[in-house]
């Protein structure tokens, strides 16, 4: 927790944000029950941001003292002062609207290492009494952000942003002889004790992990082509944020994204609500709760599709200035060294009205992707999915397990098939987003029905 | 004595007083200045500095690793304090240690101080002459970077390797429009020593730019069939990544899973294909030292289609009585061939001219799959233009053996050296 000796600090000449940051991370790893990483980091520092004639200038430090500040503000104000000099004034305003101070609760990380590696042990101990299984590995990380800001205007935030994630990895042969794999991310936003009290209670988790691998180890290789399919929450989620979410943050937009040309028109199914929250969803504290972004502005849900409608973008104080809408509060820095970038937080597609099972009976011939590992799209909102885990799905009825694959297509034309959404959804968080830097992000949603193009062999 | 062995002398002495056996503390500083370019303008001049301590301690052959971004004694201590304890409570494992060979060197390279002035001047003078000469370009961002990174890597056996390197840096993203029509994003990279040079001219960049802009309105690629695929040197970087992650790499030898740890001395490529790993090259940005503490050396990969050599650290190399690599990875070098691209693209009846995969992560035996992103369709050896929603599937392994021929032409982005490559056999499937 920061010390009060920032808590002074005014008088800033121009438009500044000065902010303390601490980030501290944890990883302990056995691969088939050798610890291969067994770590603890700490990366602190200061940063300033000082804006002049629509340039800014940025300087950061691992000092955190006040004189290190001072240093700092000087430099950044050089910085903008030396392209303010130089190149024509941009003009663009900073938008005035949605400031506040706010205050998150800070907890104090205090389990042991050792806590950690006997925890780990304990799953490891578990893992290797599965059948099948030639290589195992169980990684635990933790990661927290803890952020203090202060700017021109009086805005004072603090915020701290925990999470702890235990990620297994089990390797089986195929008949075959090739190496198939299968892993499960657990845990979730808070520190490790409040998702790992007892290693028993994950037993149930990796159970079913062992038991997919076995079907996946059996699998099939899925056929290429478009195929009507259902994509489960972990894959409707990155669909929502790689696919439709990085069109939809409005420095993307600015540089020529799909987004940018079909605000108000119908990009989706009527049945396709898609949302960027700020921190909360049906009374629920989300993966990545931000309640004041890092430029000060609280933070506010981005309804980025209302009923099939191309709605909103999301902003940072500049872009929203730049379009006349209310600013969102999207504007997040990874580290202390970082500018703050538009960036999600939480992003989904809404629970819809069907079940799962009406679903499926409702296909006769496709695929139920239930696993992905990785996912990319671009500014047209083309977008791959690689697909880890699925099954076929023939006259109705779940099939045979596939091995892995990729999904693609175009979000606004795959959201255009969309006709079943589920009722339940899940949030899932163990994402990074890379956008520059990286930044922990939540995401989630239903199950989502709708025609994709499917690689295979 | 440099300020950072200072500190890392230092440490290694609250290392050993904590109780550890041996230990290595890697002291750090770096500086960079950055213009950075996004949502249109020529924002952000940005200046980081930063330090970082990483401590290894070994009690025994048990590990604890901790690191810290200050050069306070209170910091170093409690960093020392928590790599030993660590220690104490991991488990024992004879593979851990500390490189036999004892070196004492330093190591220079680069510009060690930035030049704002010549640096705001390329910046300018690219958005200049995508103004003029490329209209249609729309730059998402971009940055401009120097990076000065100082370290100094001190063992408790006496090792002792002092770096002190500069460089820059240029990365733009971009995509083309005309009307209502976007391109895919695209991009390029480079690393270099001097900003001398227009910085589009860098890594092909000019022409990756040009193929941008054919592909503003692209075409759905139709059908599926198996057919050539052209990988440009920036593509196929990508895929040479994913064989080491998958094949040659520490932990997939470890569990065993690597389809090659039994192919050393074996034909794993196609007899043209020859992959080396050259972190002492002249022309490259690369490391003297690897980050295990040994002096780097250049080693073949695959010679003639042969396997020489894994990827593999000390670790791994105890781990698994294999050798250990002597160059420590990256710095790709791959060989080129006797065929221009041209006549390269004139030798495909169907298939695909790929600048971008965007693909799952390959599966342990290397299948893989994925959209090919800012590419070209070939029919009976002219470019017909560019194709959307087109996917491909192979197995790296597959490909590795079925590459037919490598361009003569090749790319030095200040990182790697690769010609562009053609694989035949590769599934290629459209709507």
């Amino acid at each position: 927790m920061f010390d009060d000796s920032f808590s002074s600090f005014s008088g800033f000449s121009a438009p500044t944000e000065l902010r303390r940051q601490c980030n501290r991370s944890r990883r302990v790893a056995l691969l088939n029950g050798d610890v291969i990483a067994n770590s603890r980091a700490e990366q602190r520092g200061i940063n300033a941001r000082v804006f002049r004639e629509g340039r800014c200038g940025f300087a950061s430090s691992p000092e955190v003292d006040v004189s290190a500040a001072e240093r700092i503000l000087k430099q950044a104000s050089q910085n903008a002062k030396f392209l303010a000099d130089r190149l024509p004034s941009a003009g663009t305003a900073l938008d005035l609207r949605e400031r506040i101070s706010h205050r998150d609760l800070w907890r104090e990380d205090s389990v042991p290492q050792k806590d950690i590696l006997d925890f780990l042990s304990q799953i490891d101990d578990y893992v290797k009494k599965i059948p099948h299984v030639v290589s195992r590995r169980v990684n635990c990380s933790c990661l927290s952000l803890e952020k203090e800001l202060i700017t021109d205007d009086g805005v004072y935030g603090y915020s701290f942003l925990p999470r702890s994630n235990i990620a297994i990895v089990l390797t089986a042969l195929a008949p075959d002889g090739a190496p198939v794999e299968l892993y499960q991310v657990l845990g979730g936003s808070g520190l490790f004790s409040d998702h790992f009290s007892d290693p028993s209670l994950l037993f149930a988790s990796i159970d079913s992990i062992a038991e997919q691998l076995m079907q996946k180890r059996d699998g099939v290789f899925a056929d290429a082509g478009q195929k009507t399919c259902i994509i489960a929450p972990e894959l409707s989620g990155m669909l929502a944020h790689e696919a439709v979410g990085h069109t939809a943050e409005a420095d993307f937009v600015i540089s020529g994204s799909v987004a940018g040309t079909c605000r108000g028109q119908e990009v989706a199914s009527s049945i396709v609500t898609l949302t960027d929250f700020a921190n909360t969803f049906d009374g629920k504290v989300l993966p990545t709760p931000i309640y004041i972004d890092d430029e000060g502005v609280q933070a506010k849900d981005a309804v980025l599709i209302d009923q099939g409608i191309l709605t909103g973008w999301m902003h940072n104080r500049s872009s929203a200035a730049r379009y006349g809408d209310a600013p969102t509060g999207n504007a997040l820095a990874f580290s202390f060294a970082d500018e703050p970038l538009i960036r999600m937080r939480n992003t989904a597609i809404l629970p819809g009205k069907n079940t799962l099972d009406e679903m499926i009976s409702s296909i006769d011939d496709g695929y139920y992707f239930t696993a992905t590992g990785n996912g990319q799209a671009d500014s047209t909102g083309e977008f791959m999915f690689g697909v880890t885990m699925g099954y076929e799905i023939k006259n109705g009825k779940l099939g045979r397990a596939i091995r892995d694959t990729t999904v693609s297509g175009v979000a606004f034309d795959v959201l255009k098939t969309v006709d079943m959404i589920s009722d339940q959804m899940v949030w899932l968080n163990a994402g990074m987003c890379g956008k520059k830097q990286p930044f922990p992000v939540g995401m989630g949603g239903p199950h989502v029905k709708c025609r994709i193009n499917v690689g295979g062999k | 004595m440099n300020p950072n062995e200072a500190i890392a002398r230092k440490c290694l002495s609250y290392l050993t007083a904590a109780g550890a056996t041996q230990g290595v503390c890697v002291a750090s500083v770096g500086t960079k200045t950055e213009f950075y370019y996004e949502s249109g303008s020529l924002g952000l001049l940005r200046t980081v500095r930063n330090v970082t301590v990483s401590v290894k301690a070994l009690v025994g052959t048990r590990k604890g690793v901790s690191s810290v971004n200050s050069f306070e004694e209170e910091d170093l201590k409690r960093a020392a304090e928590e790599a030993v304890s660590g220690a104490k409570i991991s488990k024992e494992d004879p593979a851990e240690g500390l490189p036999e060979e004892i070196t004492v060197q330093s190591f220079e390279k680069g510009p060690m101080v930035p030049d704002p002035e010549a640096m705001l001047l390329r910046m300018t003078e690219f958005f200049d002459e995508l103004r003029e000469r490329y209209p249609a370009v729309s730059v998402d961002s971009a940055s401009l970077d120097h990076t000065l990174a100082e370290s100094v890597y001190c063992a408790t056996n006496g090792i002792c390797l002092t770096t002190r390197q500069g460089a820059y840096s240029f990365s733009p993203m971009f995509m083309c429009r005309e009307g209502e029509h976007t391109s895919s994003f695209n991009y390029f990279g480079a690393v270099f020593d001097a900003p001398t040079t227009p910085v589009i001219d860098l890594a092909g960049g000019r022409g990756i730019i040009e193929d941008s802009l054919k592909q503003i309105n692209p075409a759905p690629l139709s059908g599926k069939f198996v057919g050539d695929v052209i990988f440009t040197p920036a593509c196929f970087a990508g895929l040479l990544g994913s064989v080491e992650g998958n094949f040659l790499s520490d932990s997939v030898l470890i569990d065993g899973t690597s389809i090659w740890k039994d192919h050393l001395g074996k034909r794993v490529a196609a007899p043209c294909f020859t992959w080396s790993s050259r972190p002492r090259a002249e022309e490259l940005t690369g490391g003297y030292f690897t980050t295990e503490g040994y002096v780097a050396e250049d080693m073949d990969i695959i010679k003639d289609g042969v396997l020489q050599n894994f990827v593999l650290g000390r670790y791994a190399s105890k781990k698994t009585g294999l050798k250990r690599s002597p160059s420590g990875g990256g710095c790709y070098f791959v060989e080129g061939g006797t065929e221009s691209l041209e006549e390269m693209i004139a030798s495909v009846s169907h298939g695909l001219l790929v600048a971008r995969f965007s693909g799952g992560d390959p599966t342990s035996d290397g299948t893989v799959s994925g959209v090919a992103k800012n590419s070209f369709e070939i029919k009976n050896g002219k470019i017909v233009g560019g194709v959307s929603e087109a996917m491909i599937s192979g197995n790296l392994a597959k490909m590795l053996t079925d590459i037919t021929s490598l361009s003569k032409e090749r790319i030095n982005d200040g990182t790697c050296v690769l010609p562009w490559v053609k694989i035949n056999g590769i599934t290629i499937s459209g709507k």
